[in-house]
């Protein structure tokens, strides 16, 4: 029988365990507690909610990320989606109403997705080579079509929008909320739907799932389109809260989603993470980011810590799988 | 020059190997003469593979002696049983696609001390060595561009470019065509007269008439003696080849089998003509058993029917009516189930919970019309499966890879069985399973039939196929050879079939 909670924490190896199993949470609790003593500023609700903020953007394409990599595939092109994207909802949100602009442009988001969804599922080729042509496509479409400098928003629509992204609701910011909305229906899905079940089951044995009778590649073009149409939720959020949409924006956002997948304890050989261990894995790149700029570290040291914590997190991980 | 310490140049001698529990060698004895082409033959399954991978280094022996030129030698991995002049030409081809056929040939060189290549004169030594061979093949071709003959021809170069005191052939001609067979024969000869002794492991009782001295035939991993090739026929060879009593294992096939075809295949054919012109029909309740040997194409016929594999042409019929199947997907929409031979690449997720496994075919009579899954439907369902099958384990909760083989094998036909089939087909079913789970999945094989599900069998295990079939088609070279009534169920019969022999 499965042992309790309690069983569990009963025996030296069950504490071990239990840490290694929840090692995201427990990674996460301990950097939240080492934050709070070493800076006073940290617990106060701005800098929380600037640290939610901030994180919101790349959480949301983090989630994308995931379900791509759950199928065993890499999704590149979400970084420059955003920045295309961004400038392709600045325009719209100055040409037509906000509703319809919000549409369309994660009907774009999803239809530049398609495109790679059908170059890996259906032409057979490389998840990372599609994705790949796909990220630098994206980046000069967002230079072509911003001539290079950012579109501010102009219309009351924009001012809607940039009023949305930078308040909050019950103290928690709304950008944030959108996330969270989003990490809580992809649990769901991945738990008690059947798209969520299926794209486990074809990342865990691709060919088993297709000697089952699964579509598989009707699922897997469809966590491509699906991560391209959260890049576009993803890119309206991070415009609406500057108030403008630019080609620069999200770069290598792609590499910190990965990241946080990672550090939330997926496998990049699919069939393996859940949506609220990515959702550590950002908070947990976030916070380390947040913490080093109280302590007024440079970016570049910031960069190593980044990556000193990424090993640590998966070498902690192989610890769970043996 | 010395004289040789002993007659043979081989002596292996009480050679004992199991894997985990399963004892696949028990004291076997060969001896192999200078300039001899010594057969091994035995049934799928016999232990000649695993005796073969202890002489070249693959696996170590767990006891025994293997004797080379009066000295024992123990090779750890195949590069010291090449240095000792053992070389094997594998019936899964081991060439490097990409490499050029003189690179291949000189492979193993690339561990040698020297820095640099001489690729020039490796090139022309491989030619040298291919046209004395009799091919026609260019060694500076890429190995991926050659036919399937061609890259054999290269195996057999490879193999003798290097010292070779032994040389071992397994099922070296299944790929030529007579004229081919005759070229290699000639070469073999050569290669006898040179010395060198050749261990020829083949099904085809023709060849080996033809061009071995003594065979040897292994049962159930153990030897059953040496015989030379003038004092034996066919006849006796095929009975030392059986020679095992039905064990109390199979289920009582005691319902009524259907009348009409449930089932049925015309003229079916794959893209790839491994497999051409089969033709079968399956009755509801009925349990068809496909034999033959490695490579007749069972699999891909199997495959080839579920769509795994692209056809070529040929039509199906199920309850009398044309069904196109282009894709697993469509297949599995008519209900129609395949559990693989290879349960660990291509049957269950092994990452995955039993629950998560069982559950993947069955998500129509489970889920919402937006594809929420009803929790409790799927419990009662799995836990049900669990139960029925008798699938040992705590919960339904553990992962699939921390089950024992027989268990996964279950998890792997609850997937089918927990969507009414009408038809299913299993593929090696017991392999690797204990004798316990065995009887167990014979029991359930035929109660799904007794539901009126139409069966399909494939097995190389002989026993097994008649023990549960109704009727067994055996296959022999990509298509269906002969057909059994359960009247003319023998061992003997199925070989016969196998290997292209008219019965009795």
């Amino acid at each position: 029988m499965a042992l309790t909670l309690k069983e569990q924490l009963s025996s030296p190896s069950g504490i071990l365990k239990f840490l290694v199993k929840y090692n995201t949470v427990f990674i996460f609790i301990l950097l939240l507690i080492f934050s709070a003593l070493i800076s006073d500023v940290f617990f106060t609700s701005v800098n929380l909610s600037n640290l939610l903020k901030q994180v919101s953007g790349i959480g949301i394409i983090s989630i994308g990320m995931l379900i791509v990599i759950l199928t065993g595939g890499i999704d590149l092109s979400v970084g420059s989606m955003v920045a295309l994207l961004a400038v392709t909802f600045a325009i719209l949100v100055n040409l037509v109403v906000l509703p319809l602009a919000i549409v369309i442009t994660i009907a774009i988001g999803f239809g530049l997705g398609s495109i790679s969804g059908y170059l890996v599922a259906y032409q057979k080729m490389a998840p990372f080579v599609a994705t790949l042509a796909l990220m630098t496509i994206a980046r000069g479409l967002g230079f072509i079509y911003s001539k290079g400098s950012p579109i501010t928003f102009k219309t009351y629509g924009g001012l809607f929008m940039s009023n949305f992204a930078n308040n909050s609701t019950l103290g928690i910011p709304n950008i944030a909320l959108v996330f969270f909305i989003i990490v809580i229906i992809t649990m769901v899905m991945l738990r008690y739907n059947v798209f969520g079940r299926l794209i486990i089951a074809i990342g865990s044995n691709e060919e088993a799932s297709r000697l089952s009778g699964i579509k598989v590649n009707k699922y897997k073009f469809l966590v491509y389109a699906i991560s391209g149409a959260l890049a576009a939720t993803a890119a309206i959020i991070v415009a609406s809260r500057t108030n403008l949409g630019s080609p620069n924006m999200g770069m290598a956002w792609e590499l910190d989603a990965i990241a946080a997948v990672v550090i939330g304890g997926a496998s990049l050989n699919g069939g393996k993470g859940t949506a609220i261990n990515t959702l550590m894995g950002v908070l947990i790149l976030g916070l380390i980011g947040n913490i080093l700029n109280l302590l007024n570290v440079p970016s570049y040291p910031q960069q190593v810590v980044k990556g000193g914590i990424i090993i640590f997190a998966v070498l902690l991980q192989r610890f769970e799988s043996k | 020059m010395k004289e040789p310490v002993s007659e043979y140049r081989l002596e292996m001698s009480g050679i004992s190997k199991s894997f985990g529990v399963v004892s696949v060698l028990k004291d076997v004895n060969i001896k192999v003469k200078h300039g001899e082409i010594h057969a091994l033959l035995g049934e799928n399954g016999a232990g000649k593979s695993t005796l073969i991978k202890i002489l070249s280094g693959v696996h170590q022996k767990d006891s025994g002696t293997v004797v080379l030129n009066g000295a024992e030698i123990n090779p750890k991995n195949t590069h010291e049983g090449q240095v000792l002049g053992i070389n094997v030409v594998y019936q899964e081809l081991s060439l490097v696609k990409d490499l050029s056929v003189a690179e291949n040939i000189y492979l193993h060189k690339l561990g040698a001390s020297k820095f640099w290549m001489n690729w020039k004169e490796l090139t022309k030594n491989a030619q040298e060595l291919l046209d004395s061979l009799g091919f026609k093949i260019d060694a500076t071709a890429t190995v991926r561009d050659l036919s399937i003959v061609q890259k054999q021809v290269v195996e057999i170069a490879k193999a003798i470019s290097e010292d070779t005191k032994v040389l071992v052939l397994d099922e070296p001609t299944t790929v030529f065509d007579p004229t081919d067979i005759k070229k290699l024969f000639n070469n073999l000869l050569k290669l006898k007269e040179k010395g060198i002794s050749i261990i020829y492991i083949s099904h085809h009782l023709d060849e080996i008439f033809k061009i071995a001295d003594t065979i040897t035939v292994l049962r159930d991993g153990v030897d059953t003696g040496s015989v030379p090739v003038s004092e034996t026929d066919k006849d006796s060879v095929i009975h030392l080849m059986i020679g095992r009593e039905l064990k109390d294992l199979y289920p009582v096939r005691d319902f009524k089998i259907g009348e009409k075809a449930i089932f049925e295949v015309k003229d079916l054919s794959g893209k790839d003509c491994i497999v051409h012109d089969v033709s079968f029909s399956v009755k509801a309740g009925e349990v068809v058993g496909i034999a033959g040997l490695g490579g007749s194409g069972r699999t891909e016929t199997a495959k080839l029917i579920f769509g795994a594999d692209k056809k070529k042409s040929g039509t199906l019929f199920l309850d009398g009516e044309e069904i196109k199947i282009n894709s697993p997907v469509d297949a599995a929409a008519y209900q129609i189930g395949f559990v693989s031979e290879d349960r660990k690449e291509e049957g269950v997720f092994l990452p995955l919970s039993i629950r998560r496994n069982i559950s993947v075919t069955s998500f129509g009579s489970i889920s919402s019309k937006l594809g929420f899954i009803n929790i409790d439907r799927e419990y009662k369902k799995v836990l049900g499966l669990i139960e029925k099958l008798n699938i040992k384990t705590p919960s339904s909760e553990v992962n699939v890879k921390n089950l024992s083989g027989g268990n996964q094998q279950k998890v792997a036909l609850a997937k089918w069985l927990s969507i009414d089939s009408k038809v299913i087909f299993i593929d090696e079913p017991t392999r690797g399973v204990d004798v316990g789970a065995k009887i167990e999945i014979y029991k359930l094989i035929n109660e799904v039939a007794k539901k009126g599900v139409g069966v399909v069998v494939i097995s190389s295990d002989m026993p097994e196929i008649m023990g549960i079939s109704d009727r067994i088609l055996v296959m022999h070279e990509g298509t269906f050879y002969g057909e059994l009534q359960k009247d003319q169920f023998s061992e003997e019969n199925i070989l016969r079939y196998s290997i292209g022999e008219t019965l009795k």
